[in-house]
C-alpha cells in the first residue's frame, strides 16, 4: 500500500452518500421543471380565435432602444423604427402592401395627397384617427413634426441637405385635418410622397411641452429646440418607457405594457386605436437574442416560447430551384417563409484612390469586374438558394412596379471570357494566374483610358467583412475568377465595423483615401427612401456614395426621377446604372428566413420594408 | 499584515491605471472609430462629425482619457448610445444576474470537485481515479460553446425536459423564480470548473497525504477519515483558494461564451455586444471592473493563504 492511500474508503463512505444525495436533488429539480417543458406539435389550421400571446424574436444582437420617433441617426435602426415606434406611433404614410414595396393606402393616416401648381403645392388630408388621450390626429401634429425638423435638422436621422424640410417653402394647417405644403420646386409626386412625406410621423399635442409646462412647437419653430431637448431627455430614460405618461399617448394599434433595455418588450392593444386593423392578440411580445444559434436552439426545442422567429442562414434547408423554400427542419411547429427586403447589394470601388482610382473610373474595367461575380453560384453555395441577383440600381426582387428581372436583366452576368475581352480590347495584358498590366496607355477607344499609366497593374486590395459565410465565399469566388483574366484581388478580412469605418467617401491624397475595394456585406435598403431613385448612394458627392463615384449623366437621370412621374424616368436610370456600374453588384440575400408558428396566421406576406404588423396576427384553434 | 495590504493596494491602483491607459489607447487605435460602427454605413460625414463632437471623440486622446478618468472617479462610467443607458446602470442591471450564474456554478463545482479530488487521491491509480480523470480531461478539453450546445440538444431538444435558454428578465427575482432555465448554463460552467478544480484537489491531497504531519496524526491514533477531514482537507484547499481568488474577475467579465449560447442577459453578453459595435464606454467600464476585480481577487487569494496556512505571514 502506498503512503496516503486509505484502505477503508469504500462504497459506504460519506462521499458516496453525498454523491447519491446530489444526484437525487438534481433529478428532483429536473423532474419538477421538466414537466412544463415538453415539446408539442402545433396545429396548423382551424377557426380564428381572438386573444392569445405571440412572441416575436428580434434579429440577433439588435434591440429597439429609442421611443421618440424624431431621433438622430445614432438610434435609427430597423428594430427601433419597425419593431417599436411604428407599433405605437403611426407614420403619415405606411409603406409595404401585401408583400409589395409600395404605398399602403389602407394603413396610411392620410389620403394620397393632391398635387397642384405643377406639383409645387401639395395638400394632405388626414383621415379620422385619434390619439389614446381622446384627442384627434390633426394637421397641427404634422406641422409640429415639420417645425421640429426645421429646428433640429442635424438631429433628424435621415436629413439630407436640400431634402425635407429644406424643399418646403411654407406649410399651412388649412383645417384640423388638412395641411398644405408649398414647395421650392416642382417635384415628382411619387418621389415627394415616398421619400419626403414618408419621413413624417404626426406628433400628439401632449408632447408639445417642456419640463416647465406646455410649449408651442406646433406653431413656432423657435419653441421646438426646447421641446426636442425635453422629449429627448425623456427618451433617454429607457426604463421608464412603459410608465412615462408621455409614451402612453399613442395612435397606433399597440401601447407598451413593459419594456426593458435588454429588449424584452410587451405590448397590449390600444383600445382607442381607430385604424382598420385592430389587434386580435391580447398581447404581443418581443424577445432578444445575442446569437442566431441561441434563437435556433429555442425554436427547435419546441417549447413554443417563440411564435415568429428566424432560421440562421447556415441552418436554412437547401432550396430546390423550383420551390420557394426547402424542407423545413422545424415543420412540426413552424412554417418557413422567406422575408425579402427591398434592397440592392453591392461593393464599392474607391474612385478617389490615387493608385487605382483611375482604373476604377474606366467603365470597361467595372464591366469586366462585374462579369467575374457569379451571383447565382454564390447564392446557392453561401445561403442555400435564399437570395436574388442584383441587376442594377433598382431591386428586381420582390416584384415591384419599378423594375423587374424581365425588363431589366443583368447585362453583366458571370462571364470571365467577356471580362478577358473587355480588358484585352482596352490595352491590358491578361495573363492567367498573373497580374495584368496596361500595355496601351492613352484615351483612345482601345487604350487603357485617362489617368491610367503604362505598366499600371491589375492588383487590388479588397477589404471585406469577416464573420458571415456569404461575404467570405463571395469574395473567394471573385478572387478565383479574377485570376483567370489577370486580375489579382488581395483579400483582407476585417471586422464589419472596421470595413465600414475604412470604406468611406474621401478626398484623393488624404490619408483615409488609401482603401481600394470594400465589402461590408450589405448594400442599401430602400427605407425610408421608399422610392428607389438612388440620389443618396450614387449621386455625385452624396453622403452615402462610398466610392465617390461620379457620372454627370447618371446625376442627370437621377434628377429626372426626382422631378418627373414618368415611369420611363426610373427605367432610364436603372438601365444606365446597370450599364455604367457605379458599384459592383452582388447577391441580395433574403433579410431572414422566418419561422412562423403553425397555429399563428396573418404574419405573411412579410413587408419588404421590414415592418411588422402583429395587429394582423391571429391564432387558429 | 497591514503594511502588506497597504502596499498591495497601492500597487493595485497603479496596475488598474495602467490597464485603463492601455485599453483606452488600443480602443482608439481601431480603424474606423466608434462613429461608423455605431451609426452604420448610411451615416453622412456631417452625422459622423456631429456624433464625434457630442461624444467628445473629436478631442485629443489624452484629453479624452483625462475626462473619462475624472468622470470615473465620480462613478460615472459614461453613456452607451447603443443601449441608450448609462454604463453604470447597464452593469448594475446585469452584474447580479452574472453573479447568480457564477456563484451557483462555482458552488456546485466546489461541492462536487472537492470530494471528487479527494476520492481520486485516496483511490490513486485505481479504477475510480482513472475513470474520473478521463472525464475530467474530457470536460477540461471541451469548449464551453460545444458543451452548452450538447446539453441543449440532449435536455432541451431530444428529451425535452429543460428550457434551451436562460430566463429573460431585468428582475433578478424573476430569473430566480425560473430555476429550470438556470440549470443548463450553470451545469455548463460547473462541469468545466469541476474538471479543473478536481485535478488541483487531487494533486494537493496526494501531496499532503505524504507530509509528516499526516504521519504524526496517524501515529497519534487519528482515524483515516479524521486525518482526511481535519488535517488534509484544510491544507489541500490552498490551491483551490488561489483558483477561487483568480476566478473573481470572471464574475465581472461574465461567462461570455456560455451567456451567448444560453442567451443569458449578463455581463458577458453585454461585453460581447459592445465589442461588436465598438461601444467604447461599455468596453472601458467592464475592463476597469475586471481589472479591479483581478487585483482584488489576487489580494484575497493571498490573504486566504494566511487564513488557511498559519505558517504564512505577511510581515
Amino acid at each position: 500500500m502506498s503512503p496516503g492511500v486509505i484502505s477503508g474508503w469504500g462504497a459506504r463512505s460519506g462521499f458516496f452518500r453525498a454523491r447519491r444525495l446530489i444526484w437525487a436533488i438534481l433529478l428532483t429539480i429536473v423532474a419538477l421543471i421538466g414537466t412544463s417543458c415538453a415539446g408539442q406539435t402545433t396545429p396548423s389550421s382551424g377557426r380564428p380565435v381572438e386573444g392569445g400571446v405571440a412572441t416575436f424574436a428580434e434579429p440577433a444582437n439588435t434591440t429597439p432602444n429609442y421611443i421618440f420617433p424624431f431621433m438622430s441617426i445614432v438610434y435609427f435602426s430597423v428594430s427601433t423604427v419597425s419593431d417599436l415606434q411604428y407599433l405605437m406611433f403611426r407614420p403619415l404614410y405606411w409603406f409595404g402592401d401585401n408583400g409589395q414595396p409600395v404605398l399602403n393606402d389602407r394603413l396610411s393616416l392620410a389620403d394620397y395627397p393632391t398635387f397642384a401648381d405643377d406639383n409645387r403645392t401639395v395638400t394632405v388630408k388626414l383621415r379620422d384617427y385619434a390619439w389614446s388621450d381622446n384627442t384627434k390626429v390633426t394637421a397641427d401634429g404634422i406641422v409640429f413634426w415639420i417645425n421640429m425638423m426645421k429646428a433640429e435638422k442635424k438631429n433628424w436621422a435621415v436629413y439630407v441637405p436640400g431634402g425635407i424640410p429644406d424643399d418646403i417653402d411654407s406649410l399651412t394647417a388649412d383645417s384640423p385635418n388638412q395641411v398644405t405644403f408649398h414647395l421650392n420646386k416642382s417635384y415628382s409626386a411619387k418621389w415627394f410622397v415616398y421619400n419626403e412625406l414618408a419621413q413624417i410621423t404626426p406628433l400628439p399635442h401632449a408632447w408639445d411641452r417642456t419640463a416647465s409646462g406646455a410649449s408651442d412647437c406646433e406653431h413656432r419653430v423657435g419653441d421646438c429646440t426646447a421641446v426636442y431637448d425635453y422629449l429627448t431627455d425623456q427618451a433617454k430614460s429607457i426604463n421608464s418607457y412603459a410608465t412615462n405618461p408621455l409614451w402612453q399617448v399613442v395612435d397606433g394599434p399597440w401601447r407598451l405594457k413593459s419594456f426593458n433595455a435588454d429588449g424584452n418588450i410587451s405590448f397590449i392593444p390600444n383600445k382607442s386605436y381607430s385604424g382598420p386593423n385592430k389587434p386580435h392578440l391580447a398581447q404581443f411580445n418581443e424577445a432578444p437574442f445575442s446569437e442566431n444559434a441561441a434563437e435556433y436552439n429555442v425554436l427547435r426545442s419546441g417549447d413554443n416560447s417563440i411564435q415568429v422567429g428566424h432560421l440562421p442562414p447556415e441552418d436554412a434547408p437547401v432550396k430546390p430551384d423550383d420551390q420557394e423554400v426547402g424542407h423545413n427542419p422545424l415543420e412540426n411547429n413552424y412554417t418557413l417563409d422567406r422575408w425579402y427586403s427591398f434592397a440592392v447589394n453591392y461593393f464599392p470601388l474607391n474612385n478617389h484612390n490615387p493608385r487605382v482610382g483611375p482604373i476604377f473610373q474606366q467603365q470597361y474595367f467595372r464591366q469586366a469586374l462585374a462579369s467575374l461575380v457569379d451571383q447565382k453560384s454564390i447564392i446557392k453555395a453561401a445561403v442555400h438558394g435564399y437570395g436574388a441577383t442584383t441587376n442594377g440600381p433598382i431591386p428586381t426582387t420582390p416584384k415591384n412596379p419599378y423594375a423587374s428581372d424581365k425588363t431589366e436583366p443583368n447585362p453583366f452576368t458571370y462571364d470571365p471570357d467577356r471580362a478577358q475581352k473587355l480588358l484585352a480590347n482596352h490595352g491590358w495584358s491578361t495573363p492567367r494566374d498573373g497580374v495584368g498590366t496596361c500595355e496601351r496607355p492613352g484615351t483612345g477607344p482601345n487604350q487603357c483610358g485617362p489617368g491610367v499609366n503604362a505598366g499600371a497593374r491589375l492588383d487590388f486590395q479588397m477589404m471585406y467583412a469577416t464573420g458571415t459565410t456569404q461575404v467570405t465565399l463571395a469574395m473567394q469566388q471573385l478572387q478565383s475568377s479574377a485570376t483567370k483574366v489577370g486580375i489579382k484581388v488581395d483579400l483582407r478580412g476585417a471586422p464589419f465595423n472596421t470595413v465600414i469605418g475604412t470604406a468611406i467617401p474621401c478626398d484623393a491624397g488624404k490619408p483615409d483615401c488609401n482603401w481600394e475595394m470594400g465589402n461590408w456585406g450589405g448594400g442599401w435598403v430602400f427605407a425610408p427612401d421608399f422610392y428607389p431613385t438612388g440620389e443618396q448612394i450614387f449621386g455625385t458627392g452624396a453622403g452615402s456614395n462610398v466610392g465617390s463615384f461620379s457620372d454627370p449623366k447618371l446625376d442627370q437621370l437621377i434628377a429626372v426621377t426626382q422631378h418627373s412621374d414618368s415611369p420611363e424616368a426610373l427605367q432610364a436610370y436603372t438601365r444606365y446604372g446597370s450599364e455604367t456600374l457605379p458599384v459592383i453588384w452582388g447577391p441580395n440575400y433574403d433579410y431572414a428566413e422566418t419561422e412562423i408558428a403553425n397555429n399563428l396566421k396573418g404574419v405573411t406576406p412579410q413587408s419588404p420594408y421590414l415592418n411588422i404588423t402583429p395587429e394582423d396576427w391571429y391564432y387558429v384553434k | 499584515m497591514t503594511g502588506f495590504i497597504t502596499r498591495r493596494l497601492l500597487q493595485s491602483v497603479v496596475v488598474v491605471l495602467l490597464v485603463t491607459v492601455i485599453v483606452f489607447i488600443l480602443l482608439h487605435l481601431l480603424p474606423g472609430g466608434p462613429a461608423r460602427a455605431q451609426l452604420g454605413p448610411r451615416a453622412t460625414s456631417a452625422a459622423i462629425e456631429n456624433f464625434n463632437h457630442q461624444m467628445g471623440y473629436d478631442r485629443p486622446v489624452p484629453i479624452q482619457y483625462w475626462h473619462w478618468l475624472t468622470q470615473l472617479v465620480t462613478g460615472n462610467l459614461g453613456f452607451s448610445v447603443k443601449f441608450n443607458q448609462s454604463v453604470a446602470s447597464l452593469i448594475g442591471e446585469r452584474l447580479p444576474k452574472t453573479l447568480v450564474l457564477m456563484v451557483l456554478s462555482t458552488l456546485f463545482a466546489l461541492v462536487v470537485a472537492i470530494p471528487l479530488g479527494m476520492l481520486q487521491a485516496v483511490k490513486r491509480n485505481h479504477a475510480a481515479d482513472y475513470t474520473i480523470t478521463v472525464w475530467a480531461f474530457v470536460f477540461y478539453a471541451t469548449p464551453p460553446f460545444f458543451l452548452g450546445v450538447v446539453l441543449i440538444v440532449v435536455f432541451a431538444v431530444d428529451l425535452p425536459i429543460l428550457p434551451a435558454e436562460a430566463p429573460q428578465s431585468s428582475s433578478l427575482g424573476v430569473i430566480l423564480s425560473q430555476p429550470g432555465g438556470l440549470i443548463l448554463p450553470v451545469l455548463t460552467l460547473a462541469l468545466l470548473t469541476i474538471a479543473q478544480f478536481s485535478r488541483y484537489m487531487r494533486s494537493s491531497v496526494i501531496e499532503n497525504l505524504a507530509e509528516d504531519y499526516v504521519r504524526t496524526a496517524r501515529a497519534k491514533g487519528a482515524g483515516e477519515r479524521s486525518v482526511l477531514i481535519h488535517h488534509v482537507l484544510r491544507n489541500s484547499l490552498i490551491p483551490i483558494a488561489t483558483l477561487l481568488g483568480l476566478s473573481l474577475p470572471a464574475i465581472f467579465s461574465g461567462a461570455l461564451i456560455t451567456e451567448a449560447v444560453f442567451n443569458f442577459p449578463g455581463i458577458g453578453q453585454l461585453f460581447w455586444t459592445a465589442a461588436q459595435t465598438q461601444d467604447y464606454p461599455i468596453m472601458l467600464g467592464i475592463t476597469v471592473l475586471v481589472g479591479v476585480a483581478t487585483v482584488i481577487g489576487s489580494l484575497l487569494a493571498d490573504l486566504a493563504y494566511a487564513v488557511l496556512d498559519p505558517r504564512v505571514r505577511y510581515a
